[in-house]
């Protein structure tokens, strides 16, 4: 027979390429050929990214509810609050905000679209023989718009409200169900700590944030309020204002600054005794926290994964010892190490990646239903970076835990590989 | 040009303290188109010459030349490359991959040297239909008879146009009847100008070759040429 090669003259130029697709071919083909084996293999990855996926994307889903939430308390709103460092706390003294500060800020600084003060306890109410402890807010007619806190029912505070320190209450739903009280309930009279209190309007129902109530409120006028304290107690208050324009808030703040280091007779040389919080901060705040659950929870989880990938290293090895024969086989006929070496490599990677893919699919499909299961919960949301993680995190456990198989496999000498039964 | 050259080669192996001397000092030449029979009991040396010839092996000393070649200085990638292009191996046990069909077996040496899926297949398919197993290139290996799955291995030995092709007891597991028809697949292979080593110890099948290297002890006893009587197909 003549030794022309008529085959080999058809080489192609590119052989990594070749060299990958080939490999690809005989790894999936080995993959189907034990494929409920390979599925076992696969189930820690699987599990693992479902895991990591299902936990990112509910608390991702809770992360942009609580964005949108905060973005309807409005990013026009500033928040002046008393601060007390520790420091001052040790030596007995407790800054405070009083109605003076209020009014000088409503007096002095410009560009408030409204402003109020707020104070908020919590009281005893009383309607009939049902008697609950709700969270009681002093505040003023301003407060309507600058705590997003609309009426459904009767009316809100007014001005002369306040002025006239008058006994009456605007309430949210919650104390209508837990106090038994009627249907319509404006015009009947409530007892909150020992002070009867008269319901004019009730509030809009705002829902629930992460499983506390929004409408379990007693708004009553700030004057009121006094009164149902006692007189003794001096009111340590919030002020509470949206601005005009969200441009102006750092001039704002620093006006409100200066009037009230200098009310408070703050020397140069120390730190303010209150705080600005306006709702981007918060926003933030609640954000980095979340992000830092996630990056826990994540590495948690995450665990898992290497344990499903000692567990690819673990039946790789097996299915090299089991495949010894053919390897030498592959030898004889003349695959060279990188042929072997690639072919168990891509084994790896390919039951990773497919593991991967099935485990983002399922985590998807948890965090779905989870979250739907959980009334009021937000729905799911995933976001890119978690399903490139995850697929990349899989990948990467595929090559560094197939290199291992894949090197003892390609290293096997050919005779002996031969005669292996 | 001789296809095959042995000088002074040996292949030593230590075991514990004793020297096993599986070859010593052999020279042997095999030209182009001869059908060579190595006989001899267990232990002469037949395997060990097989795999030094195939590439498989490389001896302790000596030089080895294959179509001119020196293989001596050869590492592993470069042995590789040699046996895929130049040694088409046959053995007892078939030692086909169990999960791959009889096409995709023979395609799997083309693999090896970057040819393309379909040229694989092309090629795959004219060798299957040379050793008359045209239809059953989509069957396991396990699906086919011991003849078939010894033709197919043959076919898989062939498809790269090999130098020499190299049966290690290449009927040990047949029957009578298959035998037949393997070693006459094989004088037709040697009719139409292909090199053929079998490695034997069946004397009816050794007389097939036209050549026949009685091997002991590492050691060429003897070597002769064949009349080769006519063989009733």
């Amino acid at each position: 027979m003549s030794t022309e090669r008529k085959v080999s003259a058809a080489r192609l130029n590119a052989p990594l390429w070749f060299a990958l697709t080939e490999g690809s071919r005989a790894a999936f083909g080995s993959i189907r050929a034990h494929a409920f084996r390979s599925f076992l293999t696969a189930l820690g990855i699987i599990i693992g990214v479902a895991a990591v996926i299902a936990m990112v994307s509910i608390i991702q889903g809770l992360s942009a509810l609580i964005d949108q939430e905060l973005s309807g308390l409005g990013s026009n709103s500033v928040i002046v609050t008393p601060r007390n460092t520790f420091e001052a706390q040790l030596q007995g003294r407790t800054s405070r905000l009083t109605e003076d500060d209020y009014e000088l800020i409503r007096v002095r600084v410009d560009g408030i679209e409204s402003i109020t003060p707020v104070m908020q306890t919590s009281g005893r109410a009383t309607y009939q023989s049902q008697s609950s402890n709700f969270p009681i807010l002093g505040t003023n007619h301003s407060y309507q718009t600058v705590g997003q806190a609309f009426v459904e029912q009767g009316r809100f505070l007014s001005i002369s409200d306040n002025e006239t320190r008058r006994p009456i209450a605007v309430v949210g739903v919650d104390i209508i169900e837990d106090l038994l009280l009627p249907e319509d309930p404006i015009g009947e009279y409530i007892q909150v700590n020992n002070e009867w209190l008269k319901i004019v309007g009730v509030l809009e129902e705002k829902g629930s944030i992460l499983g506390n109530s929004l409408d379990n409120m007693i708004v009553v006028p700030f004057g009121t309020m006094a009164r149902l304290n006692g007189n003794r107690y001096r009111p340590n208050i919030q002020i509470q204002m949206s601005v005009v324009n969200i441009a102006d808030i750092p001039r704002i703040t620093n006006s409100i600054r200066r009037l009230l280091r200098t009310s408070h007779n703050l020397g140069d040389d120390e730190e303010d005794d209150f705080n600005f919080q306006t709702a981007d901060q918060l926003q933030e705040a609640i954000g980095s926290i979340l992000n830092t659950v996630t990056i826990v929870m994540g590495g948690i989880v995450s665990i898992s994964l290497l344990v499903g990938g000692i567990g690819i290293m673990n039946i790789m090895l097996v299915s090299v010892t089991e495949r010894t024969r053919e390897i030498g086989i592959c030898k004889a006929i003349g695959a060279k190490r990188h042929h072997i070496l690639l072919q168990f490599l891509l084994e790896a990677l390919v039951l990773c990646l497919i593991g991967g893919a099935i485990g983002l699919a399922i985590g998807y499909g948890i965090a779905a239903i989870a979250t739907a299961l959980i009334p009021g919960f937000p729905g799911a949301y995933t976001p890119m970076w978690a399903i490139g993680l995850a697929l990349g995190f899989s990948g990467a456990i595929g090559v560094i835990f197939g290199i291992l198989p894949a090197a003892k496999a390609s290293r096997l000498d050919p005779i002996s590989s031969l005669r292996y039964e | 040009m001789s296809v095959i050259e042995l000088q002074q080669i040996s292949r030593h192996y230590q075991m514990g303290q004793q020297l096993i001397k599986a070859l010593d000092e052999v020279d042997l030449s095999i030209q182009r188109n001869e059908y060579v029979m190595f006989i001899g009991s267990s232990g002469s040396g037949k395997s060990t010459i097989m795999n030094i010839v195939g590439c498989l092996d490389t001896p302790t000393a000596g030089t080895y030349s294959l179509n001119g070649q020196d293989v001596g200085g050869l590492n592993e990638n470069e042995l590789a490359d040699i046996r895929n292009r130049e040694v088409g191996f046959i053995f007892q046990t078939f030692n086909l991959l169990p999960r791959a069909t009889a096409l995709k077996n023979v395609m799997q040496p083309l693999i090896y040297r970057g040819i393309r899926q379909s040229e694989r297949k092309a090629a795959a398919e004219e060798v299957l239909a040379r050793v008359g197993l045209a239809d059953r290139g989509d069957h396991l290996p396990n699906e086919l008879s011991g003849g078939q799955r010894q033709r197919v291995a043959i076919a898989r030995a062939l498809v790269t146009h090999p130098s020499i092709l190299l049966a290690d007891e290449p009927t040990g597991n047949l029957d009578s009847q298959t035998t037949t028809e393997i070693l006459g697949l094989f004088d037709e292979l040697h009719a139409e100008g292909q090199t053929i080593i079998v490695v034997t110890h069946e004397p009816d099948v050794a007389a097939h070759g036209t050549r026949i290297i009685r091997l002991k002890d590492g050691q060429i006893e003897s070597d002769r040429q064949n009349e080769r009587q006519r063989i009733e197909h």
